[in-house]
């Protein structure tokens, strides 16, 4: 731990290895990098470095393992999982700067960026052009491709597009121990063992991803978006299955409950109806003749499924901003709730009522609102439980609300996270999903690229796990079998 | 007595449930057995010989369908069930395994999954890895084990169901897959247009883009001195019309006439062709923009050196397919040797795809230059398959 090392000699090292004015240590600059977009839990890391490049960010990396100090890799800082919250005694790399978009290459569809480029500045250097960068997390004009990488980000139209995992294909990786490594290929398949799987989703567990190749794609010619309001979820929920049970695959499908309208409504004023039960918003794309078709099809299931009112934005300008109503969701909650805990729990698109009626009964026995704002096309909630962190253990409450729930999506057969991430948040719900056998089989990817678990401690894995010595035929222990141990 | 790529196998075994194949697999790790997987055999002649196989563990019993869920485009099969009889299965729902092989009848999920095989169709679709949601492993010491899930959109720990994709049963047995699934379009058009040159093929790829077309498939057949060209388009009537329609414009402005086919099994069957035949096959994958002068400098001389070859090209994705029959072994090492450091100078690779007959291995390596990032992946073989028993030595770098 770096302080039962000379602290001096730290700081004096980690600045050979960034430069002076790129390394803080003062602790009121510190106190910025507490915590990521998951603000309830704070950790001050022992120094902050902001490398320009893979050769300081490796130079760091050294450094910080000379003095045996944990590292944490950290992008923009807007994960909600706490993916890059410090751990005791950390090295914290924030990868900020390196936000320099390096080569557009349209004819191979590729663009190399730096980890710290925005997400939503990828597609802004190539719309002109026509082109776009997929993924769309709403928190994409702040979240960075570095960040979206180690989380494997979604957003709304992932639906039809896939996730990070699907759209970068190449990256200049940092090991542990300083190595650099290129993983991927600018080829259809590159040869042996797909390490971008391994490395898209890692959480910061394997590696410091300082360069990557993302795909882009051409801008669609035509998109048809609608809104369309419902007495409840119940229909809303009808309506989207019976769009998919049409052979329709819209590009996005986002559900908004009651509640959630009414807090968008209050925070950015679009006209929405308050007296309704949910909201679909919806887009379809592609080519025109194929979209015009899919859009009144899908308008007219929405009828059928008793729809109380369809709208279609006359403009480009109105269909910015029902979906800015949408991607500012999360936010506008804070317009009708002092405090808010987000929840991102994934189920069969096919449970989405039963599951939202399961939601409002614990909400209501609670005593603790919920809101709910999702992607429905893919069955990814985020309930987002309202409490007031004034009124003594309503945050615990609301804590453990948010745990009932992600209890429920795991019980419809579904998932924990659909696209923010395990990281410290939920390593606790690992064991609802996932058996020790599970867990030790993924801690060997983990341990192939970083065997002494330097990088992002703590996060993902619900207890400390051992790489040990490479495994031979799994025997228990003697303290294991008679319950004493666990092996982990 | 049975082999794989020469190799005699010790002993053949065939499962008839998933309890049985970790049984087995957990008695031959007691005894340090080497164990060898196959499906539908259909591509067991890829890789390098295994340096042993004491057991072979046949997946034909393992064939059910675990659990379909139509409504949310979900499906778990048993790794050893052929695609063709997924596909019927999913047929009867309206849906499918956007997935599209040579042999289907044959070919299991899992053998697919360990190869990381793909069609034509990957144009829009991608390969089994933008497909698969979930996995259920059996690793080398028995243990079975789940990654993934069965909801498409899940990032709760390591993404075991991507790792296995491609790693040619050398990291774990696959036991279950779980596959996002695809309607039916309500029609498709397959589109053809002969006599095109290599530099219409870049040109109709770019022309496509342009127009924003978004066809489910593009394939490229040489047929004499230039190539058949087949784009499908798939979707609703009023869509599939009108793509077809643009793409004929597109051709004719190019100074080629488009001709509609009757169905799209003429581009399954022209694509077949290609990938069946002869002896010698190789795969070559380079940076799509490269693909027309990898086919002048690369592909060009090894069609001289074996004029009864056949060339499949996917021109979206910089991949082609070359077969042959090998008439003798100097120009066959020669050649592949030639056109793979030509693909490997753009940031490609060539995979030699059947290494069955003993001299055509022995003349043409199987992958090629080792990537830089091999020291990890030799490792990762290493955590998951400690004595390396499974698959031994089949893999890249004889893993």
């Amino acid at each position: 731990m770096v302080q039962t090392v000379d602290r001096a000699a730290v700081v004096r090292d980690l600045e050979e290895a960034v430069g002076r004015g790129n390394c803080l240590s003062e602790p009121s600059d510190l106190r910025t990098y507490e915590c990521d977009g998951l603000t309830g839990v704070r950790v001050r890391p022992a120094a902050v470095v902001l490398p320009s490049d893979t050769a300081q960010v490796a130079a760091a990396v050294r450094v910080a393992r000379r003095y045996g100090m944990p590292i944490v890799p950290r992008g923009s800082g807007t994960g909600l999982s706490g993916g890059a919250l410090p751990v005791e005694g950390c090295l914290l790399i924030v990868l900020s700067r390196m936000n320099r978009i390096l080569d557009v290459d349209f004819d191979n569809l590729r663009m190399r960026v730096q980890p710290g480029v925005i997400n939503l500045d990828v597609t802004r250097a190539i719309a002109a052009r026509g082109y776009y960068y997929a993924p769309d997390p709403s928190s994409q004009s702040v979240c960075s491709i570095g960040g979206n990488i180690a989380e494997n980000s979604g957003g709304a139209h992932c639906l039809k597009y896939g996730f990070t995992v699907n759209h970068v294909v190449a990256a200049t990786l940092v090991l542990s121990d300083g190595e650099v490594v290129e993983i991927g290929s600018p080829a259809a398949d590159g040869l042996g063992y797909d390490l971008m799987a391994a490395v898209v989703g890692s959480e910061g567990l394997v590696g410091i991803v300082t360069e990557a190749v993302v795909r882009i794609l051409r801008t669609p010619e035509l998109t048809r978006t609608f809104f369309a309001t419902f007495p409840s979820t119940d229909e809303a929920g009808t309506c989207v299955s019976d769009i998919v049970a049409a052979g329709i695959v819209p590009a996005a499908v986002e559900m908004m409950d009651a509640l959630a309208i009414e807090a968008i409504v209050k925070a950015t004023g679009v006209d929405w109806p308050l007296d309704v039960g949910a909201a679909l918003l919806l887009d379809v794309d592609g080519p025109s003749a194929e979209v015009e078709h899919t859009a009144a099809a899908a308008v007219e299931i929405a009828r059928r499924s008793g729809a109380i009112d369809v709208r279609m934005p006359k403009d480009d300008a109105e269909r910015a901003l029902m979906w800015k109503g949408r991607k500012s969701a999360f936010a506008a909650v804070g317009r009708i709730s002092p405090n808010y805990y987000v929840q991102d729990g994934v189920i069969p698109r096919s449970e989405i009522s039963r599951v939202l009626r399961e939601i409002a009964e614990l909400s209501a026995r609670e005593g603790l609102r919920v809101a709910n704002v999702f992607h429905a096309g893919d069955g990814n909630l985020h309930p987002l439980v309202l409490y007031d962190a004034r009124v003594a253990g309503e945050e615990h409450r609301a804590e453990l609300v948010g745990g009932e729930i992600l209890k429920i999506c795991v019980r419809y057969g579904g998932s924990i996270t659909g696209e923010h991430g395990v990281g410290t948040d939920k390593a606790i719900y690992m064991g609802e999903l996932f058996s020790d056998a599970d867990l030790e089989t993924m801690n060997y990817v983990r341990c192939t690229f970083d065997p002494e678990r330097a990088l992002n401690p703590g996060k993902v894995f619900p207890t400390p796990r051992l790489c040990g010595d490479i495994p031979g035929a799994y025997a228990p222990h003697a303290t294991e079998r008679a319950g004493l141990a666990d092996r982990g | 007595m049975a082999t794989i790529a020469g190799t005699e196998v010790g002993a053949t075994v065939a499962p008839a449930d998933l309890g049985e194949a970790s049984a087995i697999l957990a008695a031959a790790a007691e005894e340090g057995g080497a164990v060898a997987f196959a499906g539908g055999g259909t591509e067991l002649g890829f890789g390098y010989p295994p340096d042993r196989v004491d057991l072979l563990l046949r997946t034909e019993h393992l064939a059910r369908v675990v659990e379909y869920a139509p409504a949310d485009m979900v499906v778990e099969v048993e790794a050893g069930i052929p695609l063709a009889a997924l596909q019927k299965v999913l047929a009867a729902s309206g849906q499918r395994l956007a997935l599209d092989v040579p042999h289907a009848e044959l070919a299991s999920i899992g053998g697919l999954v360990a190869c990381n095989t793909f069609g034509p169709r990957r144009a829009r679709f991608g390969t089994l890895r933008d497909l698969i949601v979930g996995v259920s492993l059996i690793r080398a010491d028995g243990t079975r084990v789940r990654g993934g899930g069965k909801v498409v959109k899940n990032v709760a720990g390591f993404d075991l169901p991507k790792i296995v994709v491609g790693s040619l049963g050398t990291l774990a047995m696959v036991a279950t897959v779980t596959l996002r699934l695809h309607p039916l379009p309500e029609t498709v058009a397959l589109v053809r247009l002969e006599h095109c040159s290599a530099s219409h093929l870049r040109r109709l790829t770019a022309g496509i883009r342009e127009a924003r077309l978004e066809p489910a498939a593009l394939l490229a057949v040489a047929v004499g001195r230039g190539y058949d060209f087949f784009a499908l388009f798939e979707g609703f009537e009023a869509g599939v019309a009108q793509q077809a329609e643009r793409f004929a414009v597109l051709a004719a402005g190019l100074g080629l006439e488009a001709e509609a086919l009757e169905n799209e099994r003429g581009l399954d069957a022209a694509d077949e062709d290609v990938r069946t035949y002869g002896d010698l096959r190789l795969r070559f994958a380079v940076p799509p923009a490269s693909l027309e002068r990898f086919e002048i400098e690369g592909l060009e001389p090894l069609i001289r050196a074996f004029p009864a070859s056949k060339l499949a090209i996917y021109p979206s994705l910089g991949v082609a397919f070359w077969s042959a029959y090998a008439t003798d072994r100097e120009s066959a090492a020669s050649g592949a040797a030639a056109a793979r450091a030509v693909a490997e100078r753009m940031g490609g690779n060539a995979l030699l795809l059947d290494a069955r007959d003993s001299w055509i291995r022995d003349a043409v390596d199987v992958f090629g230059t080792l990537p830089g990032a091999f020291p990890l992946m030799k490792r990762l073989k290493e955590r998951f398959d400690p004595d390396g028993r499974l698959n031994r030595g089949r893999f890249l770098g004889r893993l």
